[in-house]
């Protein structure tokens, strides 16, 4: 099928399970809430309006809410271009944003340079736990997906451990690290809202991820690694290298991505558990059919959507946590490949029918 | 009227498949009640289509089929199987962590209280074991046994269905000399016993050897059914390898230089145990295409798997240019100019839902006219692509299409336009034309024996007899891994003598032989 | 340090404790077992787990009965495995995103869920009555022993189901047709598909056994192991018993081993809580880091073979 035309296709199908899953969230609302209409407006129009007017904290803080997951996609997006299973996000994520706290209270610099060193070195720290996983796979040929979903813990129960055993703050409540300095924060753009300028180094990310799986010869190798391995192997491109260099991706953003968030939206290191960035970034790269560009706005949606159970859980008394059902819906039918198959089908029929009867009307003329 | 003789009458069949091409046109096919029938053809004959037809794996556009004179629709293999047919395949149909007992009685398990009565499965798994002469162990693991005793399973399997009739799909092609004088005594027997067998083969010896009667297939139609005591060798020969209309290829008579591909003392056994290649040792010289010819199965899959580091040969030695090419990473070979049309176009030669222009490139991705710095020079990438396409006349609305979307001919044009536009210095082509239409075969082929005009080394490899026969310049054939003759010039052919080569009726002497090394 | 360590795990109360915590994540475990053994992966076991121990609650706390509760979970766990399947094998999702979207569904789908029926937010701490729990046996004759009584008697009725249910999933998989077709599917789909065998009819029944197992697993967790419902209630188990199978070679037989020894180092880390010069966070840890490294010797003697055979 025409290119153009299949896009067009998915989008629709995309549209359709959207639909589904919001039809089945009003379901819900409608047995869980006492005023069904006011929860489903909180769920989908209060997020940017209220009182009539347009919410620019809301719209801000919900601009702001996307950043940890548009690493997480972008890191998914990368690994799952290349066919692998990687779904330590989670772990590196915490990993991440623990080795930023620390190096932000233990490694005094200057303004500025302090967050950018901090989460840089996040960032590869990230990277290289990953190389645990990649190489299993590429030269153990085991499943990368059990690997990673073990050091997920692995790092879990570390970071724990270190954070109770070394680095806490006693003089405080609950656990948490002390605070880091203030050359290390990574600042807030508009008091008030959890707008940081992390959002617009997600976007800058974005960019150069876009860039590179389409515009560059390694994300070009990975794309094509991802679809058919045996090719890419026999045109001659490096395969195990390439599947260890998009782990070792995924790590890098992930690391980043829990930086960023750790020394944007907090003061001190607190996650007491797996955050749970690496599995919506799974969700967001599934929306984002695994391109790049598409991640922000995929990541949106999903802030919109959370933003809106939020406001759903306090003004209507529904459940915030219906999240993650409309979340799983929408992942279930938008992975289906077979989803509105039949659809598609006489989709193409119909198409390849106008072509015939073009080219007819050409000959027609021609005649 | 049918026949009570017959066990099995297929007749008119015709099958046309959605793309247009006829496996069978026409072919009547009649087996007597108890005798060994051998079907016999080059690949492509269409004796397999027709014996799908037979298990229900596939349905005929046309003709009717009988079985002991009763009309049967043959919808699927369970429908056969309760007719009696059964069908022992090529590859073998086994759960290798299953024992022989288990895997015979799949499906059909006896059962005690629930649970598998596994004595029981092993009592039926011996006593037909016995009654048949097949020997097998009942509780070995399948994935123990040897490629031997793995095919008695699979006759077994098929017995224990009832099978009055069994098809057995090129069944020496896996054994070795030992193992196929066994097979043949157990056929004997069950022959004896009252059973029916269709021999699918193109081993002269073995027909010969086992088989009453045979039907030759040829381009999808039959030559006839024979008594094989009464027909020459050289007869089936003629009848099997032939061409109904001859396709000549203009060129320009070869003019080879210097050695670009040598290969020395090529040595390779297969996982079962069989010898794939025999001592191969050949060249191919810059300006010249090489043919090699030969029923498909008898070591050039291997072959050419060897030359693109897609498997690795026990011994022996190919250079190109002076360097070994074995072992060597893909990357590697291909600067050192050499390139492959790959038999398997979809699984190697393309990513399907890449673009075409995302397939063209995927050999020079890293080269530095397509990179500016880090990024690509998309620009030179959209005009290079473009430029293939046209030159190669590849039917795409743009460059951005998905590959895979595009008819077989135009698919395999992506692949020939990538693997001949980057200056090869020695080319593989490995069943080039196979599946696509004439207008995109043609262009091919004229695109070779340009190149190989021009200067290429070319190695085709060819089970279409017109195109390596017309096409090489001079030709090997390779039988049973080894190379059977050596013909310089292939103008002096014709089918008879291909076919007496191709068929192992005649062989040529060593030293005959050794003339395809130019040293 | 050595001294305190053996003081404690030479215990009965110690022995009792591993076989306790072993129960949830061997059902889960066995859950993976037979799923992988039919060729579909069941990743999802996590979530399942989540919405079958919350629904095991709900449905003893409607009838008051806690053999309903389990029988709900179980039905459930099944269902679950059935959307997996259809989703899997009908509209061709990736098994493993089908898996992970029911994991993502059951963390918090389940809160949602339990506010939904119940109007609770969070556990159901105040709707569990003893007629709701999963009651203990204490097995005649064998209580008396002394060391084997204390360690093995006194479990939950479903603590003793999940360690007989290995026994049974062996003769299941090994000892029945349909666990013969089971095998066959998984191995080799071309195979039992020549001998009129549905790979799709076997397929489904796989992952609805292996959905029913992992919500046996949930019920143990909400109605024996922590008396109620609570968000998180499973924690990683379903991740757990996916290792568990992996390096018990996906045999019913060793993965129960290896579901013993994450209870082990479980129990291990729940006892040096507390006590100085141990980190019962890095004793969590250990089950998890012996997986990687068990995966990673698996893996390697695999390829040897490999390599001689070749």
């Amino acid at each position: 099928m025409n290119k153009n035309n299949l896009k067009g296709f998915e989008f629709f199908r995309g549209l359709v399970a959207i639909l589904i899953a919001i039809a089945v969230a009003f379901i819900f609302i409608f047995i869980c809430a006492d005023d069904p209409a006011q929860a489903l407006s909180c769920l989908l129009i209060k997020p940017i309006i209220s009182n009539g007017a347009l919410n620019v904290k809301s719209i801000l803080t919900i601009l702001g809410r996307t950043t940890p997951t548009i690493f997480t996609g972008l890191a998914v997006c990368v690994m799952f271009s290349a066919d692998q299973f990687n779904l330590g996000g989670e772990g590196v994520t915490m990993l991440g944003g623990f080795i930023a706290v620390l190096l932000g209270i233990y490694l005094p610099m200057a303004a500025g340079v302090h967050a950018a060193v901090a989460i840089i070195i996040s960032a590869i720290a990230g990277g290289a736990v990953m190389l645990i996983p990649a190489l299993v796979k590429v030269k153990l040929k085991s499943s990368e997906m059990v690997t990673s979903l073990m050091l997920n813990y692995i790092i879990l129960y570390v970071v724990l451990h270190f954070l109770n055993n070394t680095f806490a703050d006693r003089t405080k409540g609950s656990t948490q690290t002390y605070e880091f300095l203030e050359t290390a924060k990574v600042g807030t753009v508009v008091q008030g809202t959890e707008l940081t300028y992390g959002f617009f180094i997600a976007l800058i990310a974005t960019v150069i991820i876009a860039i590179f799986m389409y515009r560059t010869r390694w994300g070009y190798a990975i794309r094509m690694i991802g679809i058919n391995g045996q090719f890419a192997q026999y045109s001659g491109l490096k395969v195990g290298a390439i599947i260890i260099a998009s782990q070792i991706i995924g790590g890098v953003l992930s690391g980043m991505g829990g930086a960023i968030e750790c020394l944007g939206r907090y003061t001190t290191f607190r996650w007491l558990e797996l955050p749970g960035y690496g599995w919506t970034g799974v969700t967001v790269a599934i929306l984002a059919k695994n391109n790049p560009i598409f991640v922000p706005l995929a990541a949106l949606f999903i802030a919109y959507l959370n933003r809106g159970c939020e406001l759903m859980a306090i003004y209507a008394g529904v459940p915030a946590e219906m999240l993650d059902i409309i979340q799983a819906i929408i992942f279930l039918f938008f992975a289906a490949e077979q989803f509105l198959s039949k659809t598609r089908q006489k989709l193409v029929v119909k198409e390849a029918k106008q072509e015939i009867s073009a080219k007819a009307d050409v000959k027609g003329e021609n005649a | 009227m049918p026949d009570n003789e017959y066990v099995v009458q297929m007749k008119g069949i015709t099958k046309v498949y959605p793309n247009g091409i006829a496996a069978n046109q026409g072919v009547d096919f009649n087996v007597k009640k108890g005798e060994i029938h051998a079907l016999m053809g080059e690949n492509g004959a269409g004796k397999s289509t027709l014996m799908k037809m037979l298990f229900g794996l596939e349905q005929p556009t046309d003709g009717e089929i009988f079985i002991n004179g009763e009309k049967v629709n043959l919808t699927s293999p369970t429908v056969a199987i309760s007719k009696g047919i059964g069908m022992v395949h090529q590859h073998f149909m086994l759960v290798p962590n299953l024992t022989v007992a288990e895997n015979i009685v799949l499906g059909m398990e006896p059962k005690s209280k629930g649970f598998i009565d596994f004595k029981k499965a092993k009592q039926i798994t011996e006593e037909y074991g016995k009654k048949y002469n097949l020997y097998v162990d009942p509780d070995a693991k399948v994935r123990d046994i040897p490629v031997g005793m793995k095919q008695k399973v699979e006759i077994l399997k098929a017995l224990v269905r009832g099978a009055q009739i069994l098809i057995l799909d090129e069944p020496t092609a896996v054994l070795t000399t030992q193992e196929t004088d066994e097979l043949f005594k157990e056929l004997i027997h069950l022959k004896n016993q009252g059973h029916t067998m269709i021999f699918i083969s193109h081993k002269l010896d073995e027909i010969k050897q086992i088989t009453d009667r045979l039907t030759i297939m040829r381009a999808g139609k039959s030559m006839g059914v024979h008594e094989t005591a009464g027909i020459s060798k050289e007869e089936i020969s003629r009848l099997m390898v032939g061409r109904d209309v001859v396709l000549t290829v203009q060129k320009e008579k070869a003019q080879p230089t210097d050695t670009v591909l040598k290969v020395r003392n090529l040595e390779y056994t297969n996982e079962w145990n069989k010898k794939m290649l025999d001592n191969i040792s050949f060249d191919v010289r810059k300006g010249e295409i090489l043919g090699i010819a030969g029923v498909e199965g008898n070591g050039q899959r291997e072959l050419v798997d060897m030359l693109f580091n897609l498997n690795i040969p026990d011994s022996g030695t190919a250079e190109v240019n002076g360097k070994s090419i074995i072992g060597r990473p893909q990357r590697e070979i291909r600067d050192m100019g050499v390139s492959l049309i790959p038999e398997d176009r979809m699984t190697y030669g393309i990513a399907g839902s890449a673009t075409i222009e995302e397939n063209l490139m995927s050999d020079r991705i890293a080269n530095k006219k397509y990179n500016k710095g880090a990024l690509f020079n998309t620009q030179a990438m959209h005009d290079d692509s473009d430029q293939l396409i046209k030159d190669y006349k590849v039917l795409c609305k743009t460059r951005n299409q998905q590959v895979g979307m595009l008819s077989g001919g135009n698919i395999q044009k992506v692949v020939v336009a990538r693997e001949f536009s980057c200056n090869p210095g020695f080319i593989i082509a490995d069943q080039p034309t196979r599946g696509i239409d004439v207008g995109a075969t043609e262009f091919i082929r004229k695109k070779l024996v340009e190149l190989s005009r021009e200067g290429a080394a070319v190695l085709l490899v060819s089970a279409d007899l017109n195109e390596v026969m017309e096409l090489s310049d001079s030709l090997i054939v390779m039988v049973n891994g080894k190379i059977a003759a050596y013909f310089e010039d292939t103008s002096m052919l014709n089918d008879t003598i291909m076919g007496e080569y191709m068929l192992g009726i005649k062989q040529q002497s060593d030293e005959e032989v050794r003339r395809v090394i130019h040293e | 340090m050595l001294n305190q360590l053996t003081s404690m795990i030479f215990t009965t109360s110690f022995g009792y404790s591993v076989i306790r915590i072993t129960a949830p994540i061997l059902f889960a475990a066995l859950a993976s077992v037979v799923a992988e053994k039919a060729g579909v992966v069941n990743i999802g076991l996590e979530g399942i787990m989540m919405f079958s121990s919350l629904f095991g609650v709900l449905f003893a706390y409607w009838t008051n009965s806690w053999l309903v509760g389990v029988i709900g979970a179980l039905v459930i766990g099944a269902i679950f495995g059935l959307i997996i399947g259809v989703f899997a094998l009908k509209l061709k999702t990736n098994i493993v995103l089908a898996g992970t979207a029911i994991n993502i569904a059951g963390s918090g789908g389940t809160i949602f869920l339990l506010y939904m029926f119940t109007g609770l937010r969070g556990n159901t701490a105040n709707l569990t009555t003893p007629q709701m729990l999963i009651p203990r046996i204490n097995i005649p004759l064998i209580k008396s022993i002394p060391v084997i009584g204390p360690i093995f008697s006194g479990h939950s009725v479903l603590t003793y189901i999940a360690f007989i249910l290995v026994a049974v999933v062996w003769v299941l998989l090994y000892k029945t047709p349909l666990g013969l077709r089971i095998r066959a599917v998984g191995e080799n789909p071309n195979a039992a598909d020549s001998v009129g065998v549905s790979v799709l009819k076997t397929q489904y029944i796989a992952i609805m056994l292996s959905g029913a197992l992992a919500g046996l697993g949930g019920a143990f967790m909400s109605m024996y192991y922590s008396q109620s419902w609570n968000t998180g209630i499973t924690a990683g188990r379903g991740f757990i018993a996916m290792a568990a199978q992996a390096m018990g070679q996906c045999e019913p037989v060793g993965t129960m081993l290896s579901s013993l020894l994450f209870g082990f180092a479980s129990a291990l880390g729940n006892k040096m809580e507390g006590l100085p010069g141990f980190s019962s966070y890095l004793v969590a840890s250990i089950p998890y880091i012996v997986t990687v490294v068990g995966l990673a010797i698996y893996a390697v003697t695999q390829l040897k073979k490999a390599r001689k055979r070749g």
